[in-house]
């Protein structure tokens, strides 16, 4: 490397373009397949809807028929034995309970007339802003396959999650953030940990990056204090030049660029995100309106508010994650459904309302929904009869970015049990969403191995228009 | 239930009124009977309701009242049935379901005794159990429940209302409450009481035979990994092969026309080794004397002293650690507490890893430790480190988070879960199986019936009975070490003093007090009576004695009590209580060491319907997957050396070590494989099921299983043949073409570069700062938690532990390998994932020990540098880097600190400090050029 192609090197990473300022120094392409990979905002395939996601994972499975799938036909058939297919649902070997009523009550509410349960009030403020998908369907009753199959569209471990491919293929507005930010519970990891947020073979600099939500979002962000200003960046010039030789010595190494980039933003992100994630710099309006007042909605709502100013800078894809398994209703329904939407429903509700005031919602997707949904019949007996696992049929929403709110697309059988009409599976719903951020799901591919890879993979996948504006 | 089809029935019933011939016969007529009938196929015969009802050699076809349940239904609605073209219309379908929904249920079963016996265990046996017996009554056994207690037999057969088991239950007595809620127990359900009345009405009828049907066929036995490995033949290859694994891996390589990638460089082996093998970068030192040695076999060597280095053990200590899921807390809720004496278990791992155990004596301790010998039990305080190491190794099933402590969160379906959290430690680490799922039902993909869970946990039921718990602070034995009492004593002596001397204090300030109230009280009490009392304990006679029982409550003053009626008392003594205070938190706490030992009369164990703690299905022994039973491996069973324990783990771990099992050196040999090459060679390591990876190299992993075997499970042996391969030394360096060909290296063609892992990360930062403090074992590091929650390590007088050493709370694990994806133990960790973001760069780049080290680091290296710029790059790149610094590197280095310097001294003038400027300026720009180099991706990335 010659001295001014060096200088050239220098300055090109400290833009950020470190990638491709490589790829011509060292005169070829970084990969194998070609790319050059960094997180500089990419055109999209069409002019998009989305700018941004926030994704609200519900966490455990929440009960499409005790919250958005009104089934009356449940307590006609109260206490009756299921059907030998829904009694095979369940996991094996286990007597099946009743079928079993919802204990809340649906209302319609809005403009659109949708049917809500009592579970959500808040929510029912907003139903003209949602649209509900009552005819989800997924591949697996385990958590932890359904996670993946949520996350990355296959039930397996190893793929790239949804945020990572969009990160992948849209780089980031704000050079001074990660273009994925994951906001998880201070109570733990979710179930499958940090491989929910993983970009797998997707080059590392893709995969999520937490943000602690108690105390500094962020451990360390200042320089230290009693190093003089000039010194921070001179030691920063210094391991720029050293990581570059090190880096030229290893080519074909992608975790050595993806080391690079996380330095060069992290000395970025000294100045954006304390900002970005200082909550005490909304109103006391504001933060009451997300429940940050009140111990039960604290936690999540300064996620929600955490979320609305990450995109408000430009965040591509925010993820938030909700203690251990809250909606996982196993037992006392009613009790344990209660205590989840307890939790999130007004901050949810408090962050659509303030999207949309702001004049965000147009360009934010909002996605709600779990791994999978609950079965119509009891687990447990009386009033502590919860619901065992129910992927072949559930709900979810999407709101802004596009979606037609007031929607409800789509059916489940008489009992909740199965998605019947216009069913929609978690590919579809991938590749609607990448449709909203202007991608179209076939196009999006990382090659590898020879194959085109793609987060639909080759399953066939439908942008389900009818839910959109 | 019960209910619920009791409706369905009769709401069937007002449907479907016809008879047989006129309902279902005649579907079965028209398009059965041709082989059901005259021909009986299946000896089933359709003609007659009763032949329906009788069923074939499949059993019953159909359940009365549950069409859903019946064979016949499934294999009608499937289409199996009939064969051909022929099926059933819908209707006629509809007909035959409506006709044996209609069947009248048959009457509910009796209670079968297993039941009954669950339920006494869930509700009762924490009172009246082995354990105590509270009132003389066992209520374990049928024939312990009709020998009864001091108030007679606790059951009369035929008549629930004169059986004192269930009148009390009834009646509210029992359990009682308030022990109920001290114990952590729930009451009996309405239905449950319901099922003791229905047995005891029934005749109280004995436990029936356990069903054996396993659920396993021989077929699921032929998967690879339930196969004992067989010993292959080493292939022969054209490229160079070390050593057999060579020929293995060269072999595939050279099938795709590819070989190794060429020797990695002399310092970059001895550093990727170094690491491997002990944590730590090499020392200058060592690197000299390496790179001095010449002879051919100067590799070999190097492998030979680290595996001797006492750091050995500390480093792959880690890595078992992780197997086991070694926490030095409870795991629960914001105090998170801390478990005292946990740090003996890794003490024994590290110890025995040193000492190159066998792998099955390994395995054999800590799933048995106590079992193998009774000596600890005659021990009395003191025993020699053998005896409690064999103790403490049984800390491997102590691991996983434990609440009950807190009797609120030590309810049945809490201790099932930490029985279940230990099977599965165990499951994955040692067996590489997944059995969690086979909790609640079968496993869905690979041949792990529900009941093969229940077996295995079945083993641990001597340690862990749920239904007479022992909590954690229970399961501690009053022994340690001569050395450690000595300590303890001495350390405590003087506080120990100080403590006698102010509760005296206390004492004194009391008396007048004490004899005040003593009068007022003894002033409601008749005269004759109030004189006896006075009487001095020792001189009482049998009257006054009776009397001073009897009115003991008024005679007893304690301490609460003065300090609320008597202000002036209380301002007197309160100093003096915090005082005493103070001291006992100053002392140390008593060398106990935590154990799992076993009650040799376990409760009967069950199998739980849908994992469910009060769902009791059938009866089950102990035993280990039926999948992994085959006429090769000597079958499980339990051990029980002596009196006093079951032997069902000593059992399991006989039963695991045998040199043929499938799967014990098949899951070790991997680990040790992914540990030392990045990826195992069945990747899944903790799963080597049908749902987990083929392996890549299925002959080298029978191979490397057998040689292990064959070495006497030295796992030592293992580490030197894997790292003295031509494998282990290839290069890390990629190009296009290789890149093509062996992308994710599942070929091996190349050695992996990878980050180093956070334990890795923070020892080589105190290494190469030379703050390293190497001593070893003994209770951790503690924490130090900063007002923004940042958690680090409380460094000593002669520096940081190594991590190992640190602190392990799961709540508040160290900032900075947190970062770097140190695993929360969930319960365990098989395999470390490495992220790559920002947060770690915001870690070392801001963060206040990197800083402190990087100016310790300094320091030394002025000091041993006697003013050489050149001399103190050169310093800085051997202890960090491990190697020399080209000329290039030197000239940059010098010209770093140079500028660094220049901003110092305008700082230095306005803090106003004491210290000379100009040289403190001097040993900062040094320190700034240590934090970078320690910031450098060649710092945290290995070749």
């Amino acid at each position: 490397m010659s001295k001014t192609n060096r200088r050239d090197f220098f300055s090109s990473v400290a833009n950020g373009l470190h990638g491709a300022a490589l790829a011509s120094l060292l005169g070829g392409d970084l990969y194998a397949n070609g790319g050059v990979f960094d997180l500089t905002p990419k055109k999209p395939h069409f002019v998009p809807k989305a700018k941004a996601m926030i994704q609200l994972f519900m966490n455990g499975g929440p009960s499409q028929v005790d919250l958005f799938d009104p089934k009356p036909m449940l307590t006609k058939l109260a206490g009756t034995a299921p059907s030998k297919e829904l009694s095979f649902a369940i996991s094996n070997g286990e007597t099946p309970g009743v079928l079993m009523p919802s204990p809340f009550e649906f209302k319609k509410h809005g403009k659109s007339g949708m049917e809500l349960s009592n579970a959500m009030p808040h929510l029912a403020d907003c139903v003209d802003e949602i649209a509900v998908i009552r005819s989800m369907y997924g591949e697996h009753a385990n958590h932890e396959p359904a996670l993946f199959l949520m996350h990355s569209g296959r039930t397996i471990a190893s793929r790239p999650a949804i945020g990572a491919w969009v990160a992948y293929g849209l780089g980031t507005e704000n050079r001074n953030l990660p273009a994925y930010v994951v906001l998880d519970d201070p109570k733990g990891l979710p179930i499958n940990g940090i491989s929910n947020w993983q970009s797998a073979w997707l080059p590392p600099i893709y995969q999520g990056t937490r943000f602690r939500t108690e105390g500094p979002p962020v451990l360390n962000l200042e320089p230290r204090p009693e190093i003089p200003t000039p010194l921070v960046e001179a030691e920063r010039n210094l391991m720029r030049k050293l990581d570059a030789a090190h880096l030229a010595a290893r080519p074909y190494q992608p975790e050595l660029d993806a080391r690079i980039s996380s330095y060069e933003l992290a000395a970025r992100m000294q100045m954006a995100a304390s900002d970005a994630l200082d909550v005490n710099k909304e109103t006391e309006a504001t933060r009451e309106a997300y429940g940050l007042n009140a111990v039960a909605t604290a936690s999540y709502g300064k996620r929600c508010l955490m979320a609305r100013r990450l995109v408000e800078r430009g965040v591509r894809f925010v993820q938030l994650y909700i203690e251990n398994q809250i909606f996982d209703s196993h037992g006392d329904i009613q009790g344990s459904l209660n205590y989840a939407c307890g939790k999130t429903d007004k901050p949810v509700a408090a962050l659509l309302k303030d999207l949309k005031q702001r004049g965000l919602l147009d360009s934010t997707l909002v996605v709600w929904g779990g791994e999978f949904g609950r079965l119509p019949i009891s687990q447990g007996l009386g009033s502590k009869a919860g619901r065992d696992h129910g992927p072949n049929g559930f709900s979810i929403w999407m709101a802004g970015g596009g979606v037609k709110g007031g929607t409800t697309f789509g059916s489940t059988d008489d009992i909740g049990f199965k998605a019947a009409e216009n069913r929609v599976s978690v590919h579809d719903l991938h590749a609607t969403i990448l449709n909203q951020l202007g991608v179209r799901h076939r196009d999006l591919v990382y090659e590898r191995h020879g194959l085109k890879e793609r987060l639909t993979d080759q399953f066939p996948a439908r942008v389900v228009t009818e839910v959109l504006a | 239930m019960r209910t619920s089809y009791f409706l369905l029935f009769s709401w069937a019933g007002l449907i479907f009124g016809q008879s047989f011939d006129a309902s279902a016969g005649a579907v079965f007529k028209a398009k059965c009977v041709a082989c059901h009938g005259a021909a009986a196929q299946g000896k089933l015969d359709l003609r007659t309701e009763e032949g329906v009802l009788k069923g074939g050699t499949s059993g019953p076809v159909v359940v009365p009242g549950a069409a859903a349940k019946s064979l016949l239904l499934d294999h009608v609605v499937t289409g199996q049935m009939p064969p051909g073209k022929v099926k059933l219309t819908d209707a006629e379908m509809d007909v035959i379901r409506g006709w044996v929904n209609k069947l009248p249920a048959e009457v509910a079963a009796v209670v079968p005794e297993h039941e009954v016996r669950g339920i006494l265990q869930a509700r009762c046996v924490a009172c009246h159990g082995s354990g105590k017996a509270s009132g003389g009554l066992d209520l374990r056994t049928l024939a312990s429940r009709l020998k009864g207690g001091k108030s007679g037999p606790a059951l009369v057969p035929g008549k629930p209302e004169e059986s004192l088991l269930y009148k009390r239950i009834v009646d509210g007595q029992m359990p009682p409450e308030k022990a109920a809620k001290a114990l952590a127990v729930e009451l009996p359900t309405p239905s449950e009481t319901e099922k003791i009345r229905a047995w005891i009405a029934a005749g109280a009828p004995g436990p029936a035979a356990v069903a054996a049907a396993s659920g396993v066929s021989e077929k699921d036995k032929q998967f690879w990994s339930f196969q004992p490995p067989v010993r292959p033949r080493v292939p022969v290859t054209k490229g160079l092969a070390r050593n057999p694994i060579d020929s293995f891996l060269l072999a595939k390589l050279e099938a795709k026309g590819l070989g190794y990638s060429r020797e990695a460089d002399k310092l970059a082996l001895l550093r990727r080794a170094s690491l491997d093998l002990t944590g730590l970068p090499p020392t200058p030192v060592e690197i000299t004397a390496y790179l001095a040695d010449t002879s051919a076999d100067a590799y070999e060597k190097l492998i030979d002293r680290l595996l001797a280095s006492p750091r050995y053990g500390e480093r792959w200590g880690q890595h078992w650690l992780d197997l086991a899921g070694y926490s030095d807390s409870e795991g629960f809720g914001q105090d998170d507490g801390v478990r005292r004496f946990a740090w003996r278990y890794r003490d024994y791992v590290i110890r025995s890893l040193n000492a190159d155990k066998p792998y099955t004596q390994f395995l054999t301790e800590q799933l048995a430790g106590d079992e193998i010998s009774d000596d600890w039990r005659k021990a009395k305080g003191t025993v020699g480190l053998d005896i409690l190491d064999r103790l403490a190794a049984t800390g491997f099933l102590r691991t996983t988070p434990d609440p009950t402590n807190s009797a609120e969160r030590g309810l049945l379906s809490e201790r099932m879960n930490i029985v279940a959290d230990e099977l599965e430690v165990l499951t994955s680490s040692v067996m590489g199986l997944t059995v969690g799922c086979a909790r609640c039902h079968n496993h869905k993909y690979d041949p792990i019936p529900q009941r093969d869970h229940y077996r295995l946990s079945a083993i641990l039921q001597g340690a862990y009975d749920p239904y007479e718990w022992r909590t954690p602070n229970k399961r501690e034995l009053d022994l340690a070490l001569e050395s450690e009492r000595q300590e303890y004593d001495l350390a405590n002596a003087p506080l120990q003093a100080d403590v006698k001397k102010i509760q005296e204090q206390i004492a004194k300030a009391g008396e007048p007090f004490r004899a005040q109230l003593l009068e007022e009280r003894l002033k409601t009490l008749p005269e004759e009576v109030r004189a006896d009392l006075k009487i001095a304990p020792e001189v009482r006679n049998e009257a006054q004695k009776y009397l001073a029982e009897k009115f003991k409550s008024t005679l007893t003053i304690n301490e609460q009590e003065l300090v609320r009626k008597y202000p002036e008392y209380a301002r007197e003594v309160q100093p003096l209580q915090r005082e005493l205070q103070t001291l006992r938190g100053k002392m140390r706490p008593k060398p106990h060491v935590r154990v799992l030992t076993d009650n040799a009369e376990p409760s009967t164990h069950f199998l739980l319907r849908r994992g469910e703690p009060a769902s009791f299905g059938e009866v089950v022994e102990p035993g280990v997957p039926v999948v992994l039973t085959n006429a090769a491996l000597k079958p499980y069973a339990a051990e029980p050396l002596f009196a006093g324990t079951t032997g069902r783990r000593l059992g399991l771990a006989k039963w695991l070590t045998q040199p043929n099992h499938p799967l014990t050196a098949r899951v070790a040999v991997n680990q040790l494989w992914m540990r030392h090459f990045g990826r195992g060679i069945v990747s899944s390591v903790s799963n080597f099921g049908r749902s987990g990876m083929a392996p890549s190299h299925p002959e080298l992993l029978d191979w490397l299983a057998t040689e292990f075997v064959a070495r006497g499970w030295s796992m030592k042996a293992m580490h030197r043949m894997m790292m003295t391969s031509q494998a282990y030394r290839q290069s890390s360096k990629v190009d296009a073409a290789l890149l093509a060909a062996d992308p994710e290296n599942a070929l091996v063609s190349r050695m992996p570069l990878q980050r180093m892992d956070a334990e890795t990360l923070y020892d080589s930062l105190i290494t190469a700062a030379g703050r390293l403090d190497a001593t070893a074992y003994g209770p951790p590091s503690e924490l130090d938690i900063r007002a923004d929650k940042e958690v680090t390590v409380k460094a000593g007088k002669d520096g940081f532990r190594r991590s190992i050493y640190v602190l392990h709370r799961r709540q508040t694990p160290v900032s900075l390998m947190d970062a770097f994806d140190q695993p929360s133990m969930t319960p365990n960790c098989t395999e470390r994932r490495r992220s790559n973001v920002a947060t770690q760069a915001l870690h070392m780049m801001n963060g206040s020990m990197t800083w402190e080290l990087a100016k310790y680091m300094a320091g030394r290296v002025i000091d041993d540098a006697d003013g050489d710029r050149a001399r103190q790059v050169e310093l800085v790149y051997l202890r960090a880097l491990s190697r020399r610094p080209a000329e290039a590197e030197v000239k940059t280095g010098m010209d770093a600190i140079a500028s660094f310097k220049e901003s110092w001294p305008a700082r230095l003038t306005a803090d106003n400090g004491a210290e000379p400027r100009a040289s403190t300026a001097g040993w900062l720009a040094v320190a700034n050029y240590c934090h970078a180099i320690l910031n450098s991706a060649e710092f945290s990335f290995v070749d």
